[in-house]
């Protein structure tokens, strides 16, 4: 079965739970995520803002980038990478069991805690990590209930969620107590680092982090990003003008019958319909508008092959941006690591 | 293989358990839980659980400026139990306690104490 909707996650897997299906509950928009059921019980979850089960035990270090690879390539086909990882020894079977308990519960409050969200059901999906344990979903979304109300208990402000994590300059007290996990926050905020970014690079759960940056707002010793008045427009394509797009509507007279068939029916009120495009001009550089004046676009300055860029370009260097980069650079470490 | 649930079966068969679960303590959510809860809420007790053990771990009270000195575990005498919280030190990242309520007249603190270290221990043990 699959259906995609916009709808209640929490409410599609409850649905899905009573029908004791089995796949994956896959939630669009951001975060997203994606909560897989084996015959009604939650056995994971997973989404861009909370690191997996791989990201937490290689983060740490528990487990080498090269074992975690190799349980993948062996375990992905099967369904049984948590398994093999126990039977050859590398993780207890607790650790797996919390590790894989901790990443749901981290995970499904992403991808659940939307009110509205694109939700589809992809009936029959298993997941590569393989049945580890088996959660009640009503359990879960109890807790990323309760886990919102948690947040907004601390600090009620969701922007610190998502923006980019800013300390302050300067403390607004004479002295500041930070705990252990925050300190590492701050000191790892480089200004260009999100909640995400951190949870990442750090191999901690996403909910622990925004829980600790919420508070550490709370305190007023994060940065709040600027308030934003209406929804930000990111891109307004510019309108139709007059003299810059040769509109020729022809003239609709009532007595005129139509030449192409019509609709007839019910239709709401809609707009007139977009102009129509002018076929692409033979030639491009040209354009002739509806007063009959020709635009020519100014002649860009071509260099000659081989020769070299202009002092003032080829001075400048790329703007460097160390935090993004380093955790790329990580994760492609990671990579090559397991690949050796 | 002991998991999480051998765990807690485990922690039962401590001389006058009547209740056991694992429980994250930056959410005070019981990740497992088993038999009785005081109040017989779970999730009450593991929200208290996590607040308690915040209190201690968060401020450092009575953890010294020693290297390696660690909140182990946490002991609340009531006049019907005992409540023994102890912390999982896990490789990776989580934040995770044992908590077993034992019965006053039936359990032995010390005897509960030792039991439950090795139990998280083995829960863990790499």
């Amino acid at each position: 079965m699959t259906s995609s909707k916009t709808a209640a996650p929490g409410r599609l897997l409850a649905q899905v739970a009573g029908e004791r299906q089995t796949g994956a509950l896959v939630v669009g928009g951001h975060p997203g995520g994606a909560v897989y059921v084996l015959e009604g019980r939650v056995i994971y979850a997973e989404s861009p803002a909370a690191p997996g089960v791989g990201e937490l035990l290689t983060a740490s270090g528990r487990l080498a980038g090269r074992t975690w690879q190799n349980a993948l390539d062996r375990g992905t086909s099967g369904a049984q990478v948590g398994r093999l990882l126990v039977e050859q020894g590398h993780l207890t079977q607790g650790e797996l069991e919390l590790c894989v308990l901790g990443a749901i519960y981290d995970a499904a409050y992403f991808a659940l805690s939307p009110a509205d969200a694109p939700v589809e059901f992809l009936g029959g999906a298993t997941h590569w990590l393989g049945p580890v344990v088996h959660v009640d979903p009503a359990a879960v979304a109890r807790e990323v209930r309760r886990r919102a109300r948690l947040l907004d208990d601390i600090f009620p402000d969701a922007r610190v969620d998502t923006a980019i994590v800013s300390p302050i300059a300067r403390p607004p007290r004479e002295r500041i107590s930070v705990t252990a996990p925050q300190w590492e926050l701050l000191v790892h905020a480089d200004g260009q680092r999100t909640p995400a970014d951190l949870a990442f690079l750090l191999g901690k759960a996403g909910y622990a982090t925004i829980q600790e940056l919420r508070r550490l707002a709370a305190a007023g010793l994060l940065e709040l990003p600027e308030v934003r008045g209406e929804a930000p427009e990111f891109v307004r394509l510019p309108r139709a003008r007059g003299t810059a797009v040769d509109v020729r509507r022809p003239q609709v007279r009532p007595d005129d019958s139509p030449t192409v068939p019509v609709i007839t029916g019910v239709r709401p009120a809609a707009p007139d319909p977009p102009a129509p495009t002018p076929a692409p001009s033979p030639a491009l550089t040209e354009e002739t508008s509806a007063n009959g004046t020709v635009y020519r676009p100014p002649r860009l300055a071509r260099r000659k092959p081989g020769a070299k860029l202009p002092k003032e370009v080829a001075g400048e260097t790329p703007p460097a941006h160390p935090g993004t980069d380093e955790v790329l650079l990580k994760r492609i470490r990671t990579a090559l690591r397991a690949l050796r | 293989m002991p998991g999480v649930d051998h765990c807690l079966q485990e922690a039962m068969a401590i001389p006058g358990a009547v209740g056991a679960s694992i429980v994250d303590y930056t959410t005070g959510f019981p990740v497992a839980t088993t038999g009785a809860a005081p109040n017989s809420d779970h999730e009450a007790a593991a929200a208290g659980t996590a607040d308690v053990v915040q209190a201690a771990n968060s401020r450092s009270l009575f953890v010294s400026a020693l290297p390696h000195d660690l909140l182990e575990d946490l002991i609340i005498t009531t006049a019907g139990g005992y409540h023994l919280l102890r912390l999982v030190q896990t490789d990776f990242d989580s934040r995770l306690v044992l908590y077993v309520w034992l019965d006053r007249m039936l359990g032995n603190l010390a005897v509960a104490r030792h039991r439950m270290q090795k139990l998280a221990d083995d829960l863990v043990a790499g």
